[in-house]
């Protein structure tokens, strides 16, 4: 008893001083609060921002044995060549403070005009990527509603415009820039065999099949882009000796950038940072960051392509913790992140169709990735080094286990702080490593028939934030 | 006991003297070659940093007592000097430094009167009546008007 009054007075104290301790906060490199807030009696009454950029790339991938290429081997989101520019971001934002008197109430709004998987998958022209107002009335428990970044991890929640790489690791792309499932998948019209009625939720299905039910190219919703609709409470704390603690909780329809709740039940995450603060202010601010994170929800799939809708929750959970740290002229930064279901598949290649029925399927897959990279600013110039290894191992411990491991060497040049060009070339080696069946399977029955083809890409991105 | 009451007068006259002297070398000092008031009225937040940057670089530019420097602030530019600014604590450090920091009355009014209360401002701020009265007074008084 006497431990839990203990207990009790240490959290109420513990708590006061964070209160108290909100109102000294400064605004280092701390994602929640830069995109969160506003510099209180400062902030304008409407700051128009953006950023465009402009890519070029070409994809060195092999066809396979047959003259046929899979996604991996091709450019995003089309999908249907090796080489070619794009304008994958365009965008048009506005943040503030709508009654500058006021800084207890705050806004952050953008539109996505370029071309990626946000705006393909639904041909949209346009896409609200934010739209969110902070309240700033309770010391320590700022409350955030919209649509904006749920807290999680670094690659996702940091500014993308800032992004040091053109591409995404491949633990983020695929494990946490999520995917969703085609709805219509349950139609067997048109398909001879096999509708499984009768084994519940797993296939088993041919090829052609899945493709034609849930591939990504005929997904017709956009990718999550890291982000979801819902309320958020955070703040972040000036503990003393330039150490700044920051949290998070936040619920939300778990669907992305789209606005409904369809499978009725609501994803959940936290976030926890600690940063020892070097100086600096804003996205370029100097330290040394600890995080860590979790969500959880489900997602609402029919597995069953029988042409009965019997769609199921499935669950669909995600963590990790990193490190990040900054002082120019170096940078670095490591990531480890697991994934428990709902995980993108595919046996050769990333889309969200559910195969291998003898191993299970991505809905009740499990995977893990982890990323290590370090930038380095050249001294009196205005060139930077980059260097990223990433890693993916989908469907763990499984029969169809596979592992994607690419290198990204990159150079960028500082024009201004504001624009930049990036140079990354990409070294990929993707495999079905379990060594058993399918992994070991001769011939286009194994996976690795596609992937075997996978080779290096090369990428030049021109960055403008206005 | 006149030389009773001549000692009592002549320990009274120089604690009178003591007592005026700051006063003396505030005077002094008000007699400095060279002082600025600086005007914030606008919202721009860059507009606040250059002004405290202006302060500053100021301060930097004169031998220590050279320079007397006032900002004064109406508008809303008064929210430079609110307590929850952002530059609060640089605010804080140039008022250490002898930067002087004033608040007109007359724009507090009326923030009073459209958020319901009277917003919490920094303590280094003085708040006059007017503002503009106030850079009218500094300027007859040979301070030169900057407006960055």
């Amino acid at each position: 008893m006497g431990d839990k009054k203990h207990f009790k007075r240490v959290l109420i104290s513990a708590a006061c001083t964070l209160a108290f301790a909100a109102t000294e906060t400064t605004y280092a490199a701390n994602w929640l609060m830069l995109q969160g807030t506003e510099d209180p009696a400062s902030a304008s009454r409407a700051d128009v921002w953006g950023y465009v950029q402009v890519k070029y790339e070409k994809d060195y991938s092999d066809a396979n044995a047959t003259g046929g290429y899979v996604p991996p081997k091709l450019l995003g989101p089309e999908l249907d060549s090796q080489d070619g520019f794009n304008i994958p971001r365009a965008t048009i934002g506005v943040r503030g403070t709508g009654f500058p008197l006021d800084s207890r109430i705050n806004y952050f709004a953008l539109l996505e005009m370029g071309n990626n998987g946000v705006t393909y998958p639904g041909g949209a022209f346009a896409k609200l990527l934010d739209g969110s107002v902070t309240l700033n009335y309770i010391p320590g428990a700022r409350v955030r509603a919209g649509l904006f970044k749920y807290p999680g991890a670094e690659e996702g929640l940091q500014a993308i415009q800032l992004f040091d790489y053109i591409n995404f690791s491949e633990a983020s792309n695929a494990l946490l820039l999520e995917r969703f499932p085609n709805k219509g998948f349950t139609s067997c019209t048109g398909v001879t065999a096999p509708c499984n009625a009768a084994t519940g939720n797993v296939g088993p299905y041919t090829e052609p099949q899945l493709q034609g039910g849930a591939s990504l190219n005929t997904l017709y919703t956009p990718v999550g882009a890291f982000r979801d609709v819902g309320v958020q409470v955070f703040d972040a704390f000036d503990v003393g000796n330039d150490w700044e603690v920051s949290y998070a909780a936040m619920i939300g329809n778990g669907n992305g950038v789209e606005f409904n709740n369809s499978d009725g039940e609501y994803d959940k995450y936290l976030y926890l940072s600690g940063e020892k603060k070097f100086g600096g202010k804003g996205p370029w601010a100097e330290g040394l960051k600890f995080f860590a994170w979790g969500q959880w929800g489900t997602r609402l799939l029919d597995l069953t392509n029988d042409s009965t809708a019997n769609a199921k929750p499935y669950d669909r959970n995600r963590a990790g913790l990193g490190v990040k740290y900054l002082a120019k002229p170096f940078r670095a930064t490591a990531e480890y992140m697991k994934a428990d279901g709902m995980i993108w598949e595919g046996p050769d290649k990333p889309n969200f169709y559910f195969t291998s029925p003898a191993n299970g399927n991505g809905a009740n897959a499990k995977g893990s990735g982890w990323y290590v990279e370090g930038g380095w600013y050249i001294p009196n110039t205005r060139f930077e080094l980059d260097a990223r290894f990433d890693t993916l191992t989908r469907n763990e411990n499984r029969n169809d286990q596979y592992t994607f491991d690419k290198w990204t060497l990159g150079v960028q040049y500082h024009f201004n702080p504001k624009t930049r060009v990036t140079l990354n070339y990409e070294i990929r080696n993707f495999t079905c490593d379990s060594g058993v069946a399918p992994c070991t399977n001769a011939g286009a029955t194994s996976p690795n028939y596609n992937l075997e083809g996978v080779g290096n890409k090369i990428g030049v991105q021109l960055t403008m934030v206005y | 006991m006149l030389k009773y009451f001549r000692s009592i007068f002549l320990v009274v006259s120089s604690l009178l003297l003591i007592a005026a002297a700051p006063s003396a070398l505030a005077e002094d000092k008000s007699q400095t070659e060279y002082k600025y008031v600086l005007h914030i009225d606008d919202m721009d937040p860059s507009k606040q940093e250059l002004i405290l940057n202006n302060a500053q670089n100021l301060l930097d530019a004169y031998p220590p007592g050279d320079v007397e420097v006032e900002i004064v602030a109406y508008g809303p530019g008064l929210r430079l000097m609110f307590a929850e600014n952002v530059n609060a604590r640089r605010i804080d450090a140039l008022s250490q430094s002898g930067v002087k920091f004033t608040a007109c009355g007359n724009t507090l009014k009326g923030m009073a009167k459209l958020l319901g209360e009277e917003p919490k401002l920094n303590p280094a701020a003085t708040v006059v009546p007017g503002g503009i009265v106030r850079i009218g007074q500094l300027v007859k008084q040979g301070y030169i008007y900057i407006k960055p």
